[in-house]
């Protein structure tokens, strides 16, 4: 087993430089159709980190009436805490909106000016309330209506959000959408080319095929090539698209930072951490689909 | 050592190969097939080493009733038979040697076994001095005598031969059937196809003449007659 085990290998590395040409483009359409799936992942992870971005930022501020008593707001305040969808409440108190106002105006000398005449802290306490995901904001200002300090409750104001974040969707899941039927495309074209390396390494070496059937060749030794042959077409597939894809991605990640102001979108920290079930995946899968073709073809044009 | 019972071999659509053909080959024997072309001489060698399958009737080889075989017990079989052909079937980039230790190599064998058995094959065929040559530059005996060494390598029971001296001179065609007949010697059973009428009568041994696909004579120490 060892020793034809090396037969094998041998045969099928001869069968990879006999048609140089035709490992060239084999390895090129499973490369591309790598490439195009590795995009679809760069474009997942970055949906995922501006869809996150904008959550993060999302808040429904509660305003409170001046009157409002401090135990209706923190009532207000644990019941929010005890929704699932609350990621997070603030409470400014009516002190603090005061120095707020005051520190954010204090050069508007007509308005400096307008506040001292009144006697009083115009401003009534308030909440900002942060939530998990954008779809739960309306849940969020539903739940408000709790007739307990509903009419406590002078404005509810969030910006729409959740319009925003419908909008990456649509549009990632468009291009998505468009990726995908590429990378299918891409891999039936795939597909077609492994069987037809496969028909041509049969055609190429129906002869030397022949002769080995007659002397009481197994047919394992002679199929094996051609699966080893593909499955060493795959692996150099999955290596360039692994070669290709990290720097590329190091290279776009420092501009995507500029439009995130954060450090890092986090792509190289992805690829780097999956990189095994990434690229490990990618080849088990091209294997599965490069050795189905390779099957066919040896159905077909080997007869055993 | 071979019998087939009333054996047919039908192509189709209904192209007829052999028909009802009955026969029982010893053990050490040398028998010769002839007839005239598409008489279906191929026909029954291939049913021989499982090229083709019968249509009707049932084949034994030493007792392996290949009738059914199954695919993955050709390989099996083949290892057990040696083949020879009237094109040879060598591989024009590999070299004497390399031609004959291909069969072992294919058939997963260690490489020292190789190297015992593979020397040993070239001095039966009287080829030990051209280890290294390429069939192209061998004459077409040398290059069936090499053909044959390749079927000898597993020390086969039987040996068919197909028309072995159809592209060889008088001369040659005799060195040939001069081998045959020494492997006969060692004990191999030989199946010769041919029709070549001074070959045959030379020998001296069975013949099993064919015509349109049944065995119309099948006779000891026979003549070509036709
Ligand atoms: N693969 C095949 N398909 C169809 N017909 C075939 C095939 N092989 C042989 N035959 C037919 O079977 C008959 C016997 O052929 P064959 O055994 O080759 O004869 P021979 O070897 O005596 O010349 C011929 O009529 C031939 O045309
Ligand atoms: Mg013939």
């Amino acid at each position: 087993m060892f020793v034809s085990s090396y037969r094998v290998t041998k045969f099928a590395f001869q069968n990879f430089w006999r048609n140089f040409w035709l490992s060239i483009i084999t390895v090129s359409m499973l490369l591309l159709t790598l490439v195009t799936i590795n995009i679809l992942l760069v474009l997942n992870v970055i949906t995922d980190r501006a869809i996150e971005l904008v959550e993060d930022r999302i808040e429904v501020s509660v305003y409170f009436y001046d009157y409002t008593e401090d135990t209706t707001v923190s009532a207000a305040v644990a019941y929010l805490r005890g929704l699932g969808q609350v990621r997070d409440v603030e409470t400014v108190s009516a002190d603090e909106a005061y120095t707020q106002f005051v520190t954010r105006h204090a050069n508007d000398e007509e308005i400096m000016a307008s506040l001292e005449e009144l006697e009083e802290n115009p401003f009534g306490p308030s909440l900002i309330v942060k939530a998990h995901r954008a779809e739960d904001f309306t849940q969020i200002i539903d739940a408000l209506d709790n007739p307990q300090f509903r009419d406590s409750i002078r404005e509810k104001d969030f910006s729409d959000y959740q319009n925003i974040v419908e909008r990456i969707r649509s549009t990632t899941d468009r291009i998505r959408g468009f990726g995908i039927a590429l990378a299918i495309i891409f891999l039936l074209i795939a597909i077609l080319i492994v069987f037809n390396t496969v028909r041509i390494g049969i055609f190429i070496h129906r002869e030397e095929i022949g002769i080995m059937r007659l002397v009481g060749a197994s047919n394992w030794f002679i199929k094996a090539p051609f699966l080893l042959e593909m499955i060493l077409l795959s692996l150099i597939a999955v290596g360039l698209t692994a070669i290709i894809v990290y720097p590329t991605v190091a290279f776009i990640e420092p501009q995507l930072s500029v439009y995130f102001s954060t450090e890092s979108a986090g792509l190289v920290d992805y690829f780097t951490y999956n990189s095994l079930a990434i690229f490990g995946g990618q080849f088990l899968a091209l294997v599965l689909v490069t050795l189905f073709s390779t099957g066919l073809a040896m159905r077909k044009y080997l007869k055993v | 050592m071979i019998r087939f019972k009333n054996v047919s071999k039908t192509y189709p659509p209904n192209v007829i190969g052999v028909e009802g053909i009955s026969l029982h080959v010893k053990p050490g024997e040398f028998v010769s097939i002839v007839g005239k072309s598409g008489t279906g001489k191929s026909t029954l060698a291939k049913l021989l080493f499982a090229e083709e399958r019968p249509t009707r009737g049932t084949i034994e080889i030493g007792g392996w009733d290949i009738t059914h075989i199954h695919d993955r017990d050709i390989p099996l079989l083949r290892r057990q038979i040696g083949v020879v052909f009237q094109d040879f079937k060598l591989l024009p980039k590999k070299t004497v040697y390399e031609n004959v230790a291909f069969a072992l190599q294919v058939a997963g064998e260690r490489p020292h076994r190789i190297r015992e058995v593979v020397p040993k094959v070239l001095e039966i065929v009287n080829l030990e001095n051209k280890l290294d040559r390429y069939p192209n530059q061998l004459s077409g005996g040398e290059q069936q005598r090499v053909a044959i060494g390749r079927a000898l390598v597993h020390s086969p029971k039987i040996l068919i031969a197909d028309e072995p001296t159809g592209n060889l001179d008088t001369l040659n065609s005799r060195e040939i059937m001069d081998l045959l007949s020494k492997i006969n010697e060692f004990g191999t059973t030989i199946a010769l196809v041919t029709h070549d009428r001074d070959m045959v009568n030379r020998l001296r041994r069975r013949v099993i003449t064919l015509e349109d696909g049944k065995v119309v004579s099948d006779v000891e120490e026979g003549r070509y007659k036709l």
